[in-house]
């Protein structure tokens, strides 16, 4: 019996170990990628090296955003003003938009995928945060917005200030949580909170009357408003969107830090927010 | 033993590197409050689960047709469709539909886990029963015994034996699946581990020690479930 406990006790262990060895593999194979800073301007940096020899840019994307990443339903297509980005930055690195693929990432999945190495960028409404930065690289800001909530119009909800007590539902990985719990803070009220993994869990929570707000970025709100259901004018914590790649890919970073300079010079990106109007 | 470690490559960077594990260490009473809602929807929902299972088992072995015909229905509904889709109507569905009926959802998780089990453990109690002769019944009934009795005094006391290993498994998973409560933000294990893992970003220690949280619930019932097994037989 006892032996039996202890075997049990020791493949457990042992089956960790390999978890965990597995999920690292990544980081041990690449050897640390020293930024091309040195190098002249004309040569790619390694890490962008790399994509170009691979043949394909792999990018994570929302699916479920409209205007930002959606994906189209009927047709499996990529649209938005970040699957555009995504088409810039395969153009930039020496790649055409046949070789993008995209893969849709929520707010819990996006972090792991670039970890393990699935994917070189993502650019998913993204924010770019202090403890973010220490996990991995991200980019400038190409797109800042702010937190909004949207409620059932019956609710008599008019402003944040009516949310005291009341229970708001946020997606899971988002920044949306801390923001709003600061600007409650601030607000002297006491908000509950409730996550869920996806914005349309949310939003039946919403609608089921589980959660008396839905809040996240107000791009993001604007594709789930109703005939029922109204996005407050409250709007706080700008959140800055940025590309996100590996942590320790500088070259990449600064690759798409360039790019993104440009399409601010030559009105590039304004014509970009103007198509999906975001401006 | 430092030096060890330092030659431990995903201990030094990545998503399992140390200080990952000090952060995730640090707040562990966030997991620590999952952990006991787990215990709470999982000790409440096998209770539902056994007190149904027991019932529409040995409704499922009786000889009278009505109560057959409604145990087929309920287990035959509830073994076909996904534990997570009952979950997900009861939690957004039926405020809809019946406003006045608003579950809380510490109790849809106990309904749900406990229905859905029950449906598999009265399969259980149903073919446990079957396995004992139908001599032993008659024999009991001619003794004067009603039907329930003797189930409860004759029946039932041999059939434990059979179905103890089953029951286990059912109880084993019925735990586990408790985590499907943590997509209507149920405030389990599961969902302090999402939670813990979106907003600080430790994933790969905070999934570790969510395993090692369910595996410290399940275990000691897989061994206590043996020991039981061991009584029995000798008995």
């Amino acid at each position: 019996m006892r032996k039996s406990v202890w075997l049990l006790l020791l493949a457990l262990v042992l089956a960790l170990g390999t978890l965990s060895l597995v999920g690292c593999g990544g980081a041990e194979e690449e050897p640390a990628e020293e930024p091309a800073a040195e190098e002249p301007a004309a040569e790619l940096p390694a890490d962008v090296q790399a994509i170009l020899d691979s043949g394909v840019l792999r990018v994570g994307v929302k699916s479920d955003v409209p205007n930002f990443g959606l994906q189209d339903a009927a047709t499996g297509e990529f649209e938005g003003m970040e699957i555009d980005l995504a088409y810039a930055l395969a153009e930039r690195i020496g790649l055409t938009a046949e070789d993008v693929t995209f893969e849709p990432v929520t707010a819990k999945t996006r972090g792991p995928l670039l970890d393990n190495g699935q994917l070189d960028v993502i650019i998913a409404t993204f924010t770019i945060k202090p403890e973010r930065l220490e996990q991995w690289n991200f980019s400038q800001p190409y797109y800042q917005d702010e937190v909004g909530l949207l409620v059932k119009k019956d609710s008599g909800i008019e402003g944040l200030a009516d949310l005291d007590g009341k229970t708001v539902g946020v997606a899971q990985g988002a920044t949306t949580r801390d923001a709003v719990q600061a600007e409650a803070d601030a607000a002297g009220i006491t908000v509950n909170f409730l996550e869920f993994a996806t914005y349309p869990e949310i939003n039946a929570a919403l609608e089921s009357g589980r959660v008396d707000a839905f809040s996240v970025d107000k791009s993001i709100l604007s594709g789930y408003v109703t005939d029922d259901s109204v996005i407050l004018p409250d709007g706080f914590s700008p959140q800055d969107y940025g590309i996100a790649s590996k942590l320790g890919t500088d070259g990449l970073t600064e690759f798409i830090n360039d790019m993104l300079d440009e399409m601010e010079a030559n009105g590039e990106m304004d014509a970009l927010l103007e198509k999906w109007g975001l401006l | 033993m430092a030096e060890l470690l330092s030659n431990i490559g995903f201990l030094q960077e990545g998503p399992f590197s140390i200080p990952r594990w000090e952060a995730v260490f640090q707040n562990l009473d966030l997991l620590w409050a999952g952990m006991l809602v787990t215990l709470l929807v999982a000790s409440l929902g096998l209770a539902l689960a056994l007190a149904l299972g027991v019932i529409f088992g040995v409704m499922s072995a009786s000889h009278w047709r009505a109560p057959r015909a409604f145990t087929r229905g309920y287990v035959e509904f509830f073994q076909n469709t996904p534990l997570l889709i009952q979950v997900f109507m009861l939690y957004n569905a039926i405020p809809i539909l019946w406003p006045a009926l608003f579950i809380p959802v510490l109790a849809i998780g106990i309904i749900g886990v406990g229905m859905y089990h029950g449906a598999y453990i009265s399969e259980v109690v149903r073919a446990g029963i079957q396995s004992i002769g139908r001599g032993q019944l008659e024999a009991a009934l001619s003794q004067g015994f009603t039907y329930v009795g003797a189930m409860r005094w004759v029946i039932i006391p041999q059939a434990m034996r059979v179905v103890l290993p089953p029951l286990t498994n059912q109880a084993v998973s019925l735990i586990k699946n408790t985590s499907v409560i943590a997509i209507i933000a149920g405030g389990d294990l599961m969902y302090a581990g999402d939670s813990f893992a979106g907003r600080f970003g430790h994933y790969g220690p905070t999934y570790v020690l969510v395993g090692l949280g369910y595996f410290l619930l399940c275990f000691p019932l897989a061994i206590l479930a043996r020991r039981l097994e061991e009584r029995t037989r000798v008995a």
